[in-house]
């Protein structure tokens, strides 16, 4: 304890060894850059273990992702993976979906049982998502291997034929696909009412959206997804900093520092893993973490009391 | 700020108000801290309070620091469908002190009734429980070790060291840890003498504990001036992200 690695954090109330917080940083930075989530769903409880009081570690978490989210976001635009126009839609959709969603659980709240609910929606929705993405991926990278390259889109469904159809077809050069400006509103919407539901950046439920909905490149949907996250995170900081007082900026700035390296070194290493092996990898993490969301439900706690506000 | 100031002096008032009432005939303990107060510098990380003082001969002595008590609204776990643990009823506790660590020279339950009741089993019986809870004891103790792994509830049995005083009365010494996760605040320091399971003597002293340095200008900043501390976080965060994106871009060009 003589070695001066700790700091006072001045919001949290507690003091941190600085080297942990930074190794914290780094490593939910890798995986930010390699898939393009926020990270909060693993950052926000690794806080909460190490001392920080749930609403703190979580508006903290918002104030670093914003650092990280730039350093993504400027790694992965250098690798020409970010499609602007197509991360200002959803965004918009993001933030009218986000306004929604916070009207929904005030109602759930009054209803009752709304944490039920919540934790319902997000076991089943990591469930679904990650389920999904396991089983497709895996698919597509034993057809790769044995060769057969069987024209993916062949079937026309029922969805793509709706699309199709829609008024303000767009050209997203970047993602090279061209639809309904319509489609990313209307998504991005959706992925927002459930991210304020769940209180999560929905950068998990986002990557796949764009991916098997809006039939997006796995690259460049992880370089867009970072770049909607920034606003996402800017905002959030500043709200909370206005109206709850819970962003702690030295330990923001800790984690910032190591999650902006590991964001770096992510875009690299993902520039090095295909897309089914981005699409795998992503997978196994979101069961992963709803395999833990599950325990949780099911084992009892230590405590059988929660802070309110925590998610 | 002056809100915060009259709050804090109102919270002083009722802590000095509050304390533990003067048990009939004990007698005044005098007891010295060593610091008087605490300051909460960047590079706090706990720090240790030495208690020493005189008692009567041949007491067991009782060393407790205590935080202010506020009211602390929480959730109930509970099981859904028997099967699925789940955040349930909100309750509030009341009179919920920040911090309480109790030192003894002996056992707390080798005390007796009154020894016993300085510890965090007599804590527990003056937290009220708010709301429509079946089992109060059992959430206070739930409370109890929530706090405990927090580091902020702690009995120390032992740690109060007894000596031989000049004038045939007895000196006791404690060297206290206060916790890292120390907010600033007023606490209490707090001695007991015991005698046949009985409060001979007691005393106690305030222990200010503030913010000083970058702490205090943050924590400044983020209470009075929560917006522009929210845009400064921000405005920082985007910097150094892209601080150190082009720095590695430095790096990586051949």
């Amino acid at each position: 304890m003589s070695i001066p690695f700790h700091l006072y954090l001045p919001i949290a109330g507690n003091s941190v060894n600085v080297l942990a917080i930074l190794g914290l940083g780094g490593a939910v930075g890798l995986l930010s850059g390699i898939f393009g989530v926020g990270g909060g769903f693993l950052m926000t409880p690794l806080l909460i273990m190490m001392g920080i009081p749930p609403t703190v570690a979580a508006a903290s978490d918002s104030n670093q992702i914003v650092g990280a989210s730039t350093s993504g976001t400027l790694a992965h635009f250098r690798l020409g993976n970010v499609d602007f126009k197509m991360g200002f839609i959803l965004l918009l959709g993001g933030v009218a979906g986000g306004a929604l969603g916070v009207q929904i659980i005030k109602i759930l709240r009054q209803m009752g049982n709304a944490d039920f609910l919540i934790n319902l929606t997000y076991v089943l929705m990591l469930g679904f998502v990650g389920g999904y993405m396991f089983i497709e991926s895996l698919q597509s990278m034993q057809k790769t291997k044995s060769g057969r390259t069987e024209a993916p889109k062949a079937r026309k469904s029922v969805y793509s034929a709706v699309v199709g159809r829609l008024p303000f077809q767009t050209e997203f050069t970047r993602s090279g696909i061209r639809l309904s400006a319509l489609v990313p509103l209307v998504l991005g919407t959706l992925v927002g009412v459930l991210a304020a539901i769940m209180g999560v950046g929905g950068g998990f439920i986002m990557v796949p959206v764009m991916v098997y909905l809006l039939r997006m490149p796995m690259h460049v949907v992880v370089g867009t997804s970072l770049f909607q996250i920034l606003f996402t995170c800017v905002n959030v900081t500043i709200m909370q900093s206005v109206q709850n007082h819970t962003v702690d900026f030295v330990l923001a700035l800790l984690l910032l520092i190591g999650s902006s390296i590991g964001a770096q070194l992510g875009a690299k290493v993902g520039r090095k893993l295909g897309g089914d092996q981005l699409k795998i990898l992503l997978a196994s993490l979101v069961l992963i973490i709803m395999g833990k969301m599950l325990y949780e439900l099911l084992a009892r706690p230590d405590i059988l009391l929660a802070y309110v506000g925590g998610h | 700020m002056r809100q915060l100031t009259l709050l804090g002096l109102a919270l002083v008032l009722g802590l000095a108000a509050a304390s533990i009432a003067p048990v009939a005939g004990a007698a005044e303990l005098t007891f010295s801290v060593e610091p008087a107060s605490v300051t909460i510098d960047t590079f706090y990380d706990g720090r240790t309070l030495a208690v020493r003082g005189q008692a009567p001969a041949g007491s067991a002595v009782v060393v407790r620091v205590v935080g202010e008590k506020s009211e602390l609204h929480m959730k109930e776990k509970g099981k859904v469908f028997g099967l699925l643990w789940m955040n349930l009823d909100s309750l509030a506790f009341s009179g919920v002190p920040s911090v309480f660590i109790a030192a003894a020279s002996t056992g707390f339950f080798d005390l007796g009734p009154a020894g016993e009741a300085l510890g965090l089993s007599g804590l527990e019986a003056t937290i009220g429980v708010e709301g429509a809870v079946a089992d109060k004891p059992a959430l206070v103790a739930e409370l109890v070790n929530l706090k405990k792994q927090e580091g902020l509830y702690r009995e120390d049995q032992g740690l109060v060291r007894l000596g031989q005083g000049a004038d045939g009365s007895a000196t006791f010494s404690a060297d206290i840890g206060l916790p890292s996760r120390l907010s600033p605040g007023t606490y209490r320091v707090e001695a007991f003498a015991l005698q046949g399971g009985a409060v001979v003597a007691q005393g106690g002293s305030l222990l200010p504990a503030s913010l000083v340095s970058t702490p205090a200008f943050l924590a400044r900043m983020a209470f009075d001036h929560g917006g522009l501390y929210g845009v400064l976080a921000t405005v920082i965060a985007l910097l150094a992200g892209l601080a150190i994106g082009l720095v590695f871009q430095s790096k990586g060009a051949h």
